[in-house]
């Protein structure tokens, strides 16, 4: 079932340098219990889309066309009575509609530096229990019993005294995993994860991506993750979405990311990953910088970084081109029309997925 | 000839919370860094990894142990000339370049600071050339000396940083989660630069991250920190190749691997001081070849080894 649906969403930012169309085009599909991911570099536009789906674009951001339509099924249970089915478009909801029905309580967002987002003036208890207190208006005893159980699915041990344990008491995972209690604490269907993990050490991140994945096993959850780093895509996504210039240019599952990119821009996304079998020759790196969204793009975004670009591509933009032999595997770059010269990935990258493609005996 | 540039004899740095409480961030901490060399510097927050980098370049006061500099004593009270050494001779790149940049200062003067400090120029035309050279070597151009911070994008505020340190000429830079802050691509450029700069100048690095793969690519030494000790230390190749301390073994398991099929199978390896039953302060620095150090008592080793 899908849960959330995104077509031609346009988002556009006025500041002092003009209007800046961070968005330009983007479809995005979600399904129940599905993982997906957003990748691409800081200013790509991956978190402004996640900012649309929950409501909280900055003031001066204005969704231009689209929509994001957002289903849910008939819920019924003990604390929250029953909530029908129904569906909605987020665009066109006003702003109390989505702070009423909406934001925390179906769609929950865990944000990346779990400092500045949880409060350091009140108790871990308060701060779990507030939203059920605000959203379901249920009775502190059985908020507290709620808190608890939660405090104990994302594996904090002795949650009873935790409960009155101010924020900077706790380490950086910890206090991460209080906020995706808190996340969790109006049972949403869909959770966004906006680099969770970018702020903690190596050997936190791994535990708390495996927390996310067993709690969203549990309870079906539908999970969005934001970020830069293909080692978290790789471990935790069913979907990628590469995302550049506020456009997404190649989408599939993650096998098909991984094992066979298409896109220039995903070769070189790949390429510049280190990985710990990478000799001492110069790592690789994609020349040139993101373009300026200010000015109107013509043609392909990518095209003044791509070596292997087409007169084409600085005059007409590429649209989504399917991969053969696959129908969730789409690419949007003009060197997938037929007629395109045939051009490969760079050599090393073949070799280095050959390579990864050998350890797992494929 | 390897002539050894900084060599760090039990630093100690602990902060007094309370009459009852102190922090002991570092414990008896000992390497050396040797010239044209990096040695890298890894461990989860907290286990005192940038309180060493502080203290080298004494923005702390050590509490205890010694750190040679070019053979000067620089950890206790400084005098005029082992001042301008320290402070010439050795530079920082801190995490995140839009905090260290003055946003009211354009790069010309926030590169040049250093050598209006310490009057390193006669007229201001060589001022400016020394800042166009440096900003050149660190791939910006001419043009963007009369920029300001927010002009720039997280890479080039970190090349800016880069060239703020490397006008002074040093010997050493303490690079502290220099590419923590920065996106994998830009990172890449970042590290590349770091490289070349060595290859030019035969600078030392002491590269403090938490980012394993980037330590691996980047440092010729590494060392595990974890509590205030340096658990195990040793060349790259036989820190990844042959790790003996559990905490190293936690730590290398830890590390993403851009390959899906591998990643959904593998669990960490996770590891925890207190029910591990390990106690640093026991243990002593026992060789296992080479230039490997694993920080143990004997039974330990042995129990590891197998």
């Amino acid at each position: 079932m899908k849960v959330l649906e995104i077509r031609d969403l346009h988002i556009s930012f006025k500041t002092d340098s003009g209007k800046v169309k961070a968005i330009r085009g983007v479809n995005l599909d979600l399904n129940k219990g599905e993982t997906i991911a957003i990748v691409g570099e800081s200013g790509s536009g991956k978190s402004v889309t996640t900012k649309a789906i929950m409501g909280i674009l900055a003031g001066n951001g204005e969704i231009e066309q689209g929509s994001i339509n957002y289903t849910w099924e008939k819920h019924e249970s003990a604390e929250h009575g029953t909530i029908e089915g129904g569906t909605a478009d987020i665009v066109q909801l006003s702003k109390e509609e989505l702070q009423k029905n909406i934001r925390g309580r179906k769609i929950a967002m865990v944000f990346q530096d779990p400092m500045t987002s949880l409060n350091p003036t009140m108790n871990i208890g308060q701060q779990v229990m507030e939203p059920m207190l605000y959203n379901y208006n249920m009775d502190k005893k059985s908020a507290y019993e709620k808190a608890l159980e939660l405090l104990e699915l994302v594996g904090i041990t002795d949650a009873k005294k935790r409960m009155k344990s101010y924020p900077h008491q706790l380490s950086g995972g910890m206090r991460q995993r209080i906020v995706i209690a808190i996340a969790l604490s109006c049972d949403p269907y869909v959770l966004i994860c906006d680099e969770p993990t970018t702020a903690l050490d190596v050997t936190i991140q791994a535990k708390i991506l495996e927390l996310i994945k067993d709690i969203q096993r549990k309870k079906n959850l539908s999970v969005i993750y934001i970020t830069h780093d293909l080692g978290v895509v790789a471990k935790v996504a069913d979907y990628v979405n590469v995302m550049y210039a506020g456009k997404i240019v190649e989408t599939g599952k993650i096998d098909e990311i991984f094992y066979n990119p298409r896109h220039p821009y995903t070769w070189g996304l790949l390429s510049a990953m280190p990985d710990l079998d990478t000799d001492d020759s110069i790592l690789y790196t994609i020349p040139g910088s993101p373009p300026n969204l200010a000015q109107e793009v013509v043609g392909d975004a990518f095209a003044p970084r791509n070596k292997f670009a087409l007169n084409i591509d600085y005059r007409l933009e590429p649209p989504m081109f399917d991969v053969e032999g696959s129908s969730t595997h789409k690419v949007a770059s003009w060197l997938m029309h037929p007629n395109a010269p045939k051009v490969d990935m760079p050599q090393e990258l073949r070799n280095k997925i050959n390579k990864m493609l050998k350890e797992v005996n494929l | 000839m390897s002539n050894i540039i900084l060599e760090v004899k039990d630093l100690k740095q602990h902060f007094k919370i309370n009459r009852k409480f102190t922090v002991k961030a570092v414990n008896g901490v000992s390497f050396e860094i040797q010239a044209g060399k990096t040695f890298g510097l890894v461990g989860e927050s907290g286990s005192g990894k940038s309180t060493i980098g502080r203290s080298i370049i004494r923005l702390y006061n050590p509490t205890g142990g010694e750190v040679l500099f070019n053979g000067e004593n620089i950890s206790g009270k400084l005098n005029s000339t082992q001042n301008t050494l320290l402070r010439t001779k050795m530079q920082m790149i801190f995490q995140d370049p839009m905090a260290c940049l003055n946003p009211r200062k354009k790069v010309l003067d926030a590169v040049a600071e250093g050598l209006d400090i310490h009057k390193l120029y006669s007229t201001s035309s060589e001022r400016n050339e020394k800042v166009y050279n440096i900003l050149e070597r660190v791939g910006l151009s001419k043009e963007h000396a009369n920029r300001y911070p927010h002009q720039f994008s997280g890479g080039q505020r970190q090349r800016v940083g880069i060239a703020r340190a490397l006008i002074m000429d040093p010997d050493l830079i303490i690079a502290d989660e220099a590419i923590s802050a920065l996106d994998v691509s830009i990172q890449a450029q970042v590290v590349n630069l770091m490289k070349k700069i060595q290859s030019e100048t035969n600078t030392s690095f002491l590269f403090i991250a938490h980012d394993l793969s980037m330590v691996k690519y980047i440092s010729d030494y590494i060392g595990v920190l974890h509590l205030g000790h340096i658990v195990e230390m040793g060349s790259t190749e036989e820190i990844f190749k042959n790790p003996i301390h559990p905490y190293t073994k936690s730590l290398l398991s830890a590390i993403p691997s851009p390959n899906p099929k591998m990643e959904q199978k593998r669990t960490s390896i996770t590891y925890d001081y207190n029910s591990s039953g390990i106690d640093y302060s026991k243990g002593s620095k026992k060789l296992i070849d080479g230039t490997h150090f694993v920080l143990a008592t004997d039974q330990e080793l042995d129990e590891w080894a197998n």
